[in-house]
């Protein structure tokens, strides 16, 4: 039972490092569809560069670059060309999804290195995912940066106005989330589930892409989704620890993703959208044309 | 942007013709092959043999080419399936999801009939095909429309739910065609049984009848946007939704449509590579590589501007590319994976053609006023 708490706990760090680079993005008005594609490139580069030069610190250096950088492609199509903001990111996960599986493939395997040591028997990427998400809630709600980030997502004229730089905090908040999706993919290839395998994700991000939803963009709210989703997904790997010999594996694989919808209905009833529909950035993946 | 005295600047375009939507369809392709070169770098011979040969592979090689015409069936029902909530304006990545849905439904129709326990089949055979084609395009029709009621009544994303159900039947086939699931073949592990020689697909000079289904989708569909009113209420939701409801258009009962349509072309694509491609009749171990391979009717739709008819041969295209970049890949010592990098670099030369596309590039002199002055540190007077 300890175990499966350790690995849930580990899951969810997955889950909320990515989503937590989403939660920024959508914050300051940029829909980042393509999370999944970022997660992939930085675990695939993290990989293989954790397993060239046998150093994990270059492994997550290279996840993390990679992250930024098709963050960076994103902002530039998004910002700079105020192009559709789901074509794009739809393209960073088709090529990614592409990519990887012809980039990786020869890497197929285990990455035959000796273990991140664990901390208080935790990964100290759980540690790392908890600091995160209180400094981005400092970030996000205590700080002038966060005002301005939360006001470029909500109106970017008003923001221009009052002589906010619209598009340098989008770029600052694409290449950031980024970032923090390739150390999401490479936190999982290195450190949760050291193996390559192709298309090794197989929906983690687009669950990612839903916490963001579920959160109402708050990130203590993201974090506690994160922790539920990070259970739910232990127990449908290894469903024999709370209800042995019911349903084929199979089925309790589909149970995550089946939740993730129930959520995504629920959270968009008329009912939840008049209590808490507000919190949804106002000019999220709108293009924004400065006058 | 500004270099010395010119100044470089992005215009949107304000009219976008047809024939411009065809003259970027090229330059996309055309890039795409030449990135596609990069793919050959670790092969052993150089890249115009390592071209001819995916290409007389692909088209000129009897085997090659029947394989080709298979999938390019398949690419076709599946780019159609992308194509019409995509002149909605929505993205149904479903693809996947709906066509093992498609092959789920079509495989239980002689499940339930136990065509494989009785001597002679309980219905004659071709009322048991027609049974299998229209319970394959329903479930596909049905998962699809899950998507778009959500969509239409919640605003739900539908490529959230979508690419959800994509994991959700990923899963569920495994389910029925792997330990000890209901539609295990007896003889092999992880495969489903197979269908008997009577319930194949009917052939039209060693091509299914899909064939024809998808052909003549492709002209009704683009009549369909071209010249009836249907077609036109999709086109103006997807153009603006806010002007379509001022319209009158019911964007609750739209939404709807256009994602049962696209799903029920998604569904009988399913029925086409697992029960009428010769050689097939099954849902093999692998299937989750046919559905990777729906994921090509995207870029085809895409790279088409929306266009069914103008999807054909692009379709055709990458169904011979990529076909042949898996042959190359055995005979050139390729890493595994060729036809997915494909994929991603077909995606990279669209978006950049899209960019075309909408904006025009423009150099424009800057005029001498206008060019800060510099200070040469000289003083002025």
């Amino acid at each position: 039972m300890w175990e499966l708490l350790v690995r849930s706990l580990e899951a969810s760090t997955i889950f909320l490092l990515a989503a937590l680079g989403e939660l920024l993005d959508q914050r300051s008005g940029i829909l980042n569809v393509g999370l999944e594609g970022l997660m992939l490139f930085g675990g695939t580069l993290a990989f293989i560069a954790a397993q060239t030069t046998g150093s994990y610190a270059l492994g997550f250096l290279a996840g993390l670059a990679i992250g930024g950088l098709l963050g960076l492609a994103h902002g530039f199509f998004s910002i700079t060309l105020r192009g559709d903001q789901v074509v794009s990111g739809m393209g960073l996960w088709i090529l990614s999804f592409g990519l990887t599986t012809y980039i990786g493939n020869p890497y197929t395997g285990p990455l035959g290195m000796p273990r991140i040591p664990s901390l208080l028997g935790l990964s100290p990427f759980v540690y790392l995912a908890f600091v995160l998400v209180a400094a981005a809630w400092l970030v996000l709600f205590r700080t002038g940066l966060g005002l301005a980030i939360r006001s470029v997502g909500e109106n970017p004229a008003a923001a221009e106005a009052s002589g906010i730089n619209v598009a340098l905090t989008r770029y600052l908040c694409v290449t950031l989330g980024g970032m923090l999706a390739g150390l999401s993919g490479a936190t999982y290839t290195l450190s949760y589930n050291p193996v390559w395998n192709y298309n090794f994700l197989m929906g983690w991000g687009f669950v990612s892409l839903a916490l963001v939803f579920f959160s109402m963009w708050n990130p203590w709210i993201l974090f506690a989704g994160a922790l539920i989703f990070g259970v739910m997904w232990q127990l449908s790997l290894s469903p024999e620890l709370l209800l042995p010999g019911i349903l084929s594996r199979y089925v309790w694989r589909a149970v995550p993703f089946a939740t993730t919808i129930v959520i995504l209905g629920l959270i968009s009833t008329p009912w939840f959208r008049t209590r808490w529909g507000l919190t949804k950035p106002e000019a999220l993946g709108q293009p924004y044309a400065k006058e | 942007m500004r270099i010395g005295r010119y100044e470089l600047t992005f215009q949107p375009r304000p009219e976008r013709p047809g024939v411009h939507s065809a003259l970027t369809a090229i330059p996309a392709i055309l890039l795409a092959l030449a990135l596609s070169s990069l793919l050959f770098l670790p092969a052993d011979t150089g890249f115009l043999s390592a071209y001819r040969a995916v290409f007389s592979y692909a088209f000129a090689n009897p085997h090659g080419l029947q394989a080709t015409l298979y999938r390019a069936i398949f690419l076709w029902l599946c780019t159609f399936a992308f194509l019409i909530p995509l002149r909605a304006g929505l993205w149904n990545i479903g693809l996947p999801g709906q066509v093992y849905a498609g092959a789920l439904a079509a495989f239980a129709v002689p499940y339930a009939l136990r065509v494989n326990e009785f001597p002679a089949p309980p219905l004659p055979a071709g009322l048991v095909i027609l049974l299998m084609v229209l319970s394959a395009t329903i479930a596909g029709a049905a998962l699809a429309g899950l998507a778009g009621v959500l969509r239409a009544k919640l605003h739900v994303n539908e490529i959230l739910v979508t690419m959800m159900l994509n994991s959700i039947l990923f899963w569920l086939v495994a389910y029925m065609i792997k330990e000890g699931g209901p539609f295990m073949s007896l003889t092999g592990e992880g495969e489903s049984f197979n269908l008997p020689p009577p319930l194949y697909a009917p052939l039209l000079r060693d091509v299914p009848f899909t064939a024809l289904l998808a052909l003549a989708a492709a002209g009704l569909l683009d009549f369909l946007f071209a010249k009836t009113t249907l077609g036109y209420r999709i086109r103006v939701f997807g153009l603006n939704p806010a002007a379509a409801r001022y319209a009158g258009i019911n964007p609750v009962a739209l939404s709807l449509l256009v994602f049962l349509l696209g799903g029920a072309f998604a569904g009988l694509a399913g029925y086409h590579y697992f029960a009428a491609v010769p050689g097939v009749y099954k849902i093999p171990g692998n299937y989750g590589y046919y559905g990777d391979l729906a994921f090509y009717g995207i870029i085809c739709a895409l790279i088409a501007r929306g266009s069914a008819v103008g999807s054909v041969p692009i379709a055709l295209l990458f169904a011979g590319l990529s076909l042949g970049a898996r042959f190359a890949q055995g005979q050139f010592h390729l890493p595994f994976g060729v036809d997915y990098a494909l994929l991603g670099l077909l995606m990279m030369a669209f978006v950049a053609s899209h960019f075309l596309y909408q904006f025009r590039v423009v150099w424009r002199t800057v005029a001498a006023e206008a060019v800060p002055h510099v200070p040469t540190g000289i003083p002025e007077r």
